[in-house]
């Protein structure tokens, strides 16, 4: 391995950039100068971006928290931190069920980055495109959903009733809601792990093999500490996420399992900004200090690679079997069952919905979409422009997030003070309650705030963008940050002096090497931009500006068809997207 | 626009309204938002009697009606009263009926106005009474110094609004609907044995273990009105310890109507809190009644009057209250109620013969009043959070 002399390298490296490209700068006049700054310009756009989409409209509501009738106080705060209740009870139980959800998230997402990644069969790259579907699928599809397949009279109990074994009573329950965070998050992990796990240089695993080191240990190794910053960043985005949840426990748990975002929730429902604010000021705290901490390892962690030739995949049936090779396909059929238990059936049963009401097969529920498309009034939620709103900013976001995501993630894998600090703020869209920024964006951007006699506003589609982009930048960060922070440092300056501009180098050399994590960047910014609601409804005002999870969440009634039919609409075009966004994305790499 | 002049172009608007002098409100409407740079300063500094003998006391409206509503109002997938309602309005009013449905209802506005930023909505449709006591609880937050509803005075048709239905002491929210929160059942399980109990006593018996879905009442409707109802039936003092007892009878309490109305049609309990109203919707999409009986605890129904206020900076005022004596006329009333699946809010609305025949009136009806929620209801609604919810 050549691991010492890369880092002795790098620092050799590292210690002589400043002057070297301030020689170059001088030397170079103008273009040059821009090269060198196009990178921090686009920092700055994206710092820029963030005070006013996130920072300013977060800080409007985090105020109610120190602020009482115009004087700072504390008092809400202290109020809320020297309450046993929320701070042992609710924060409590929300790290327990958020911990168990990442664990769960992990097992069921593990083998699936494994089977994507080291084996190949028919299909496998539109699987590993769709694997994100379950993602943006509305909350409250999913608790119908798994109310439908899981419930006392669901699809499940029924299989079993057939064949004769006991029914179960498995909902409402804390399992059901780890299970559903499972459900969402689980796919996150998968595409994180199998990104890194395609992106293990092949070479050094035969280097280990061929001094003697049996395929096991040349798979604890040397792959599995390649896939480790991806699987803990999995890891840190569920726990994050779950941390945050709110509509699963409410749906399939119960109120004993009300997490800290229900108190939330409920508190801004009572118009208790002080409470809503110092509550969510607790979770963002708890979350943003969990992502440093993540971030100091994911630092400390950085292995350099040259990383050129990826592992060869096998065919998932062998040309002989082998008593391990059986056991291998055993093992992915046994994860298969469970994946069409755990994602496939939910899904199954959400489209049964859409064309069945009591049984009986029906188009009913597609009519209405049809007939609410053709007669709905001006003011009224249609299918059509909500699919085309969802499409243009989704693609929208993505122009906007790819670009800033890697960005922060060149300028984040430089060394420099504090970096873990910027880092973890630079997440911060990830860790602060839906709640606070839905809030955020309603005081500080739909109403506008004041300046030089003049009161600005920012709503509609721009609005919707660019919200879209802050929350789904982090995420292209994440995944492009790690494998930049791993590339040899070599080959970039190799090229830096071969005479290769900065930006040139970006493009030329550190993408191409990390692109699997741009493309899983990409399809992650598209499902947040997707799946957004929180933001997006408050921005859209009731107006034209609508998505299909708004359309979704508005079809919703007392009857199931109408919702499920638009979130079967939704699905589809999602899964289309991602497909569409890989194969582009593989053409763009070749 | 400016705030500036958003702010002295309502200040115009409210000396001149308070004089009587609807015309010059009407017809400043259509073009405010040139004319409101050059006009205010000289309307702000004038008397409000000095404005009566300037304009022409005419009976002119303006020609825009912003009618502030939930989302459901005007969208909900199976039936909503909101494009009816417009289309009719406006087949007899030289006006248009314009919408606005903000995804945080009312909130929306009070935020609005805790903000120090105008708004163009003229009414809102769809008030309840807890909402009513946030908007009195955030008056003097902020830049919310005025009152944000007017009062609606002696419109036509108030008078028949049925009796225990006004939940405003101060006369700005006007009725226009109520639906009650009761049990629905499901009379086909247990084979077919299965029958609701009839008191909350009765509920509690260990034969109806784990059989009620309820909802959260800090994060849904139902599930305030139905906390509501255990504190009317149990006192303030013994609803908790009632509450205990349903815990230890298993029931289920999930987070909002939507979610617990999924669990109860995949049969997970044969009761659920929902509305009175249900066997509406279950007749005309042709399903079993028998999944969809009604039962009213200790023969009482919880109320939800929905309320309708003028906003007092309304650019339309005249047209706000003809609007609001439209919405009580018997016919709009049975038109509302049909397309809301609710009740009147009025005696003698022309329903269908049939419609009683699905939509259910409990013998009796229990609500709070705004001084007793106003007094206690984030009290209960904690109390009850730290002994049930949070881990």
């Amino acid at each position: 391995m050549d691991r010492r002399v890369g880092a002795a390298l790098r620092r050799r490296v590292s210690d002589a950039r400043p002057g070297r490209l301030l020689r170059r700068a001088r030397v170079a006049g103008p273009a040059a100068l821009a090269d060198r700054f196009a990178l921090p310009l686009l920092a700055a756009v994206t710092a820029l971006l963030l005070a006013v989409l996130f920072y300013y409209p977060v800080a409007t509501v985090f105020v109610d928290a120190v602020v009482e009738g115009g004087r700072v106080t504390f008092g809400p705060l202290v109020e809320v931190f020297t309450d046993e209740f929320y701070l042992v009870r609710v924060l409590g139980f929300t790290a327990y069920q958020a911990l168990l959800s990442t664990l769960l998230s992990v097992l069921l997402g593990l083998p699936g980055a494994w089977v994507l990644a080291r084996f190949e069969f028919r299909g496998r790259d539109t699987l590993r495109s769709v694997t994100m579907v379950p993602f943006v699928v509305p909350s409250v599809l999913v608790a119908a959903a798994f109310y439908a397949t899981f419930g006392a009279n669901g699809t499940l109990n029924a299989a079993l009733s057939a064949v004769g074994l006991p029914e179960l009573d498995l909902l409402p329950s804390l399992g059901a809601v780890l299970v559903a965070h499972a459900f969402y998050n689980a796919p996150l992990v998968t595409r994180v792990v199998a990104a890194a796990w395609e992106s293990v240089d092949a070479g050094a695993v035969e280097t280990a093999r061929s001094l003697g080191a049996s395929r096991r240990r040349a798979f604890r190794d040397v792959v599995v500490p390649q896939l480790l910053p991806a699987l803990l960043t999995g890891a840190a985005l569920t726990f994050v996420f779950t941390f945050a949840t709110f509509a699963i426990p409410l749906a399939l748990g119960g109120s004993q399992y009300a997490t800290i975002e229900v108190f939330i929730y409920s508190a801004r429902r009572q118009l208790e900004y002080g409470r809503a604010a110092s509550l969510a000021a607790l979770e963002t705290g708890v979350s943003l200090s969990l992502m440093a901490l993540y971030l100091r390892y994911e630092r400390a962690q950085a292995a350099e690679r040259r990383g050129v030739r990826t592992l060869a995949r096998r065919s998932l049936w062998p040309d002989s079997w082998s008593r391990e090779r059986a056991a291998r396909r055993l093992a992915i059929t046994g994860y298969a069952v469970v994946v069409a238990l755990v994602f496939v059936a939910p899904l199954a049963s959400m489209l049964y919905a859409s064309v069945s009401v009591d049984g009986r097969f029906t188009l009913d529920a597609y009519r209405f979409l049809l007939e609410r498309q053709a007669t709905g009034a001006a003011f009224q939620v249609k299918p059509f422009p909500a699919i085309v709103n969802s499409l243009l900013f989704g693609a929208a976001a993505l122009a906007v997030a790819l670009p800033l995501g890697v960005a922060m993630g060149v300028l984040t894998t430089r060394r420099f003070r504090g970096r873990w600090l910027v880092d973890a703020l630079s997440m911060a869209p990830l860790a602060v309650s839906g709640i606070v920024v839905g809030l955020g964006l309603l005081r500080g951007l739909v109403f506008g705030f004041e300046a030089f006699g003049y009161r600005f506003t920012v709503t509609g589609a721009v609005a919707i963008v660019a919200a879209h982009a802050v929350g789904a930048y982090p995420f292209v960060v994440r995944t492009v940050a790690p494998p930049l922070d791993r590339l040899d440092r070599a080959l970039v300056e190799s090229a830096r002096a071969l005479g290769a501009s900065r930006a040139r180098t970006v493009l030329d050399v550190e993408l191409p090497l990390v692109w699997p994590g741009v493309v899983a960047g990409a399809a992650f910014a598209f499902a947040i931009s997707i799946g957004e609601f929180d933001a997006t409804v408050i921005l859209a005002e009731g107006g034209g500006t609508y998505t299909m999870p708004v359309a979704v969440e508005r079809f919703i009634g007392r009857r199931l068809g109408p919702a499920t039919a638009m979130g079967t609409v939704l699905l589809a075009v999602t899964a289309a997207s991602f497909v569409v966004i890989e194969r582009v994305g593989g053409e763009f790499r070749g | 626009m400016t705030d500036a002049n958003g702010r002295s172009r309502r200040r115009f608007l409210r000396a001149v309204g308070a004089a009587g002098v609807a015309g010059l409100a009407g017809c400043s409407a259509e073009s405010v938002g040139d004319e409101a740079t050059t006009e205010p300063t000289a309307a702000d500094t004038d008397e409000p009697t000095a404005a009566t003998t300037t304009g022409e006391p005419t009976e002119s409206m303006a020609d825009t009606l912003v009618v502030a509503t939930y989302p459901p109002f005007v969208n909900a997938p199976s039936t909503s009263p909101g494009a009816w309602l417009k289309r009719e309005f406006e087949s007899e009013f030289d006006a248009t009926l314009v919408y606005q449905t903000p995804d945080s209802e009312l909130n929306y506005y009070i935020e609005r106005a805790v903000q120090g930023v105008d708004f163009e909505a003229d009414v809102y449709v769809g008030l309840d009474t807890g909402q009513l006591i946030d908007v009195d609880g955030q008056r003097g937050e902020g830049q919310f110094t005025d009152p944000l509803f007017a009062e609606a005075g002696a419109i036509e048709g108030l008078d028949a609004v049925r009796d225990g239905l006004q939940f405003d002491p101060r006369g700005r929210a006007v009725p226009f609907d109520t639906g009650y929160v009761s049990l629905v059942w499901n009379a086909t399980m247990d084979d077919g044995e299965f029958v609701a109990p009839e008191t909350f006593e009765e509920l509690t018996r260990s034969e109806f273990a784990g059989d009620l879905i309820a909802q959260n009442p800090t994060t849904s409707t139902t599930g305030e009105a139905f906390m509501l109802h255990t504190i009317d039936a149990f006192g303030a003092d013994g609803y908790l310890d009632y509450w205990e007892r349903l815990q230890d009878n298993g029931v289920t309490v999930l987070g909002n109507w939507s979610d617990s109305y999924s669990a109860y049609l995949s049969e997970e309990s044969p009761m659920i809190v929902s509305y009175s109203t249900d066997q509406v919707f279950a007749s005309a999409e042709g399903q079993d009644l028998d999944k969809h009986q009604i039962r009213f605890l200790n023969d009482q129904g919880y109320a939800n009057p929905e309320g309708m206020a003028r906003f007092a900076d309304s650019d339309a005022p005249r047209l706000a209250e003809a609007f609001m004596e439209f919405m009580l006329r018997p016919e709009i009333q049975a038109g509302i109620a049909q397309r809301n699946v609710a009740f009147p809010a009025i005696a003698d609305a022309p329903l269908p013969d049939d419609y009683a025949q699905y939509a259910k009136e409990p013998p009796e009806s229990v609500t709070f009043t705004y001084d007793d929620l106003e007094a206690s209801l984030d009290t209960w609604t904690d109390e009850w959070a730290r002994r049930f919810a949070g881990g």
